[in-house]
């Protein structure tokens, strides 16, 4: 895929991302963005880990390994879940398809996917915790020698079940979110599922050979373009997300905060009521928890200085509340995520922004460059506390 | 894109050199990694400065860069066009986009700037 990207990208938006050469932007981050939340844009993901969990004991097994209920699922459906070590800290953030009873697919970060790979192997061989039953096999399904085998490429937008029934000639516009379908069509042996990690109503991601990756790229890309698909970098995907208020590993999730599932406004994921998973006494420790994610917009224009990750945010009466975690500019504004007091971002309240000591002239000048909740401070601008989610 | 008229930074400022005086900008190598520029943190008139120290800030969504001064001497003049139209750095970088102009304390600093074709040379390294 590297040639293909380079050939619609400058070198210069290449990027080294998890070990692979990913572009940040093809035409710009704002354009991008905007393409998604307008018509569609299609999302090289075929760096993401994709894992197949087969056999008679497949389910128990990853019942055993995830915090959501493997029970359900059904063929066709599929379900946001976490990897968690002994330790109730998160190893990743996961979906798990149900393609059969005794088959799943599991898709992971392609920057934790050693982790979880490692992880399911030291599970399977020490038999760590609980022993799940024996008959089951992980298989990294990116291994194009297989004849499943499968990577990501996602088409997201309003414009994309329109797209791909065109290109293709079937119906998606009946799949629910978080469901799919298996497609055989024009040469393509696809799974079509409408999941995707940009908040975009409509939206899916195709898991194909990685063989034909490269043709399903370009032909999403050229009988697209009548419907205004583009092509998306990082810098969009990243965009997207935020302004949807999606977690991202290491941000949102886990991270410097260590943050857990629950402060993420993902409590509904983690089925405490589940007889057993590892991880499950030590996380269940996290409760009740003292700071959330939440979201919160504030003024983007032109000459406006970007806000940044650690950042402070501000109470009116001049308290550190809490710290910027993500933050990405959306038209004419700034959304961000920041991790918070529980209880202190109430929607629609106003908030303040105070951004850190960016350089040695900035700490001359009295600003900190590390500020933490309860710390007096004095809001450098002004924003607004936002729902915690945003759908399109 | 590197004109031949200016002299040049390992940091990617340039400066280009009219008798005493010196206008100073980022070049176009630094205004395409930060991608759209949405912010300049502007240096006062008046300002001594030493050779290396912040100048400016100029910052994107993606990223931030601190400018440093290529030279010693006094800060004269300021381009305050970039407080409300910073993309003029993306646009421009050579010309409109300028940063800022310093009276040259120390003449003798230019000898260790690199020139257009050094520059050129340097960027094939990077």
């Amino acid at each position: 895929m590297f040639e293909k990207h380079a050939a619609l990208a400058g070198k210069a938006q290449i990027v080294p991302f998890a070990g692979w050469m990913m572009p940040l932007w093809y035409q710009s981050i704002s354009a991008e963005h905007a393409a998604v939340r307008n018509a569609a844009g299609v999302f090289d993901c075929t760096h993401m880990a994709v894992l197949k969990v087969s056999g008679k004991d497949a389910a128990n097994f990853l019942n055993v390994v995830s915090t959501n209920d493997i029970s359900m699922l059904k063929p066709g459906k599929a379900q946001y879940s976490y990897i968690l070590n002994p330790a109730g800290q998160i190893i990743d953030d996961i979906i798990i398809y149900c393609i059969k009873d005794d088959n799943f697919m599991v898709v992971a970060n392609a920057s934790n996917e050693q982790n979880v790979k490692n992880w399911l192997n030291i599970v399977t061989v020490e038999k760590i915790d609980i022993d799940p039953g024996r008959e089951y096999q992980v298989t990294d399904l990116k291994n194009p020698s297989l004849p499943d085998a499968k990577v990501d490429i996602a088409l997201q937008g309003p414009a994309s079940a329109k797209c791909l029934e065109d290109i293709f000639a079937v119906d998606v516009s009946g799949i629910k979110p978080l469901h799919f379908v298996s497609v055989k069509a024009k040469g393509y042996d696809l799974i079509v599922s409408r999941t995707g990690y940009t908040g975009a109503k409509v939206g899916f991601e195709l898991f194909v050979h990685p063989d034909k990756a490269g043709g399903l790229w370009d032909i999403i890309l050229e009988e697209g373009k009548k419907f205004g698909v583009v092509p998306c970098g990082l810098g969009a995907r990243d965009s997207l997300r935020i302004e949807a208020g999606l977690p991202l590993y290491g941000h949102e999730l886990a991270g410097d905060f260590s943050i857990s599932p629950f402060q993420a406004g993902y409590d509904w994921a983690v089925k405490l009521e589940k007889k057993c998973f590892i991880g499950k006494e030590e996380i269940m420790k996290k409760l009740p928890i003292e700071t959330e994610v939440a979201r919160f917009k504030f003024d983007g224009s032109k000459g406006i200085r970007p806000i940044r990750q650690l950042d402070g945010l501000v109470n009116k009466d001049g308290r550190c509340i809490g710290n910027v975690l993500s933050c990405a500019k959306v038209e004419d504004k700034q959304v961000l995520l920041g991790l918070v007091k529980k209880g202190y971002a109430i929607f629609g309240d106003k908030v303040g922004v105070y951004y850190l000591a960016r350089n040695k002239q900035h700490i001359e000048d009295g600003k900190k460059d590390r500020v933490a909740i309860c710390d007096r401070l004095i809001a450098d601008m002004k924003g607004l506390t936002v729902d915690r989610f945003e759908k399109f | 894109m590197v004109p031949k008229n200016l002299y040049y930074t390992k940091d990617h400022e340039w400066a280009q050199i009219d008798g005493e005086f010196a206008t100073i900008g980022i070049t176009d190598h630094a205004q395409r990694s930060l991608s759209e520029v949405t912010f300049v943190e502007l240096p006062s008139a008046g300002k001594q400065v030493k050779s290396h120290d912040v100048l400016a800030a100029v910052e994107s969504s993606k990223a931030a860069s601190d400018v440093y001064s290529p030279l010693a001497g006094e800060i004269t003049e300021v381009n305050d066009v970039l407080s409300s139209q910073p993309e003029l750095v993306n646009q421009d970088c050579y010309e409109s986009g300028w940063i800022c102009k310093i009276k040259i304390s120390q003449p003798a600093g230019v000898k260790n700037l690199l020139n257009a074709d050094a520059y050129e040379e340097y960027l094939k390294t990077i």
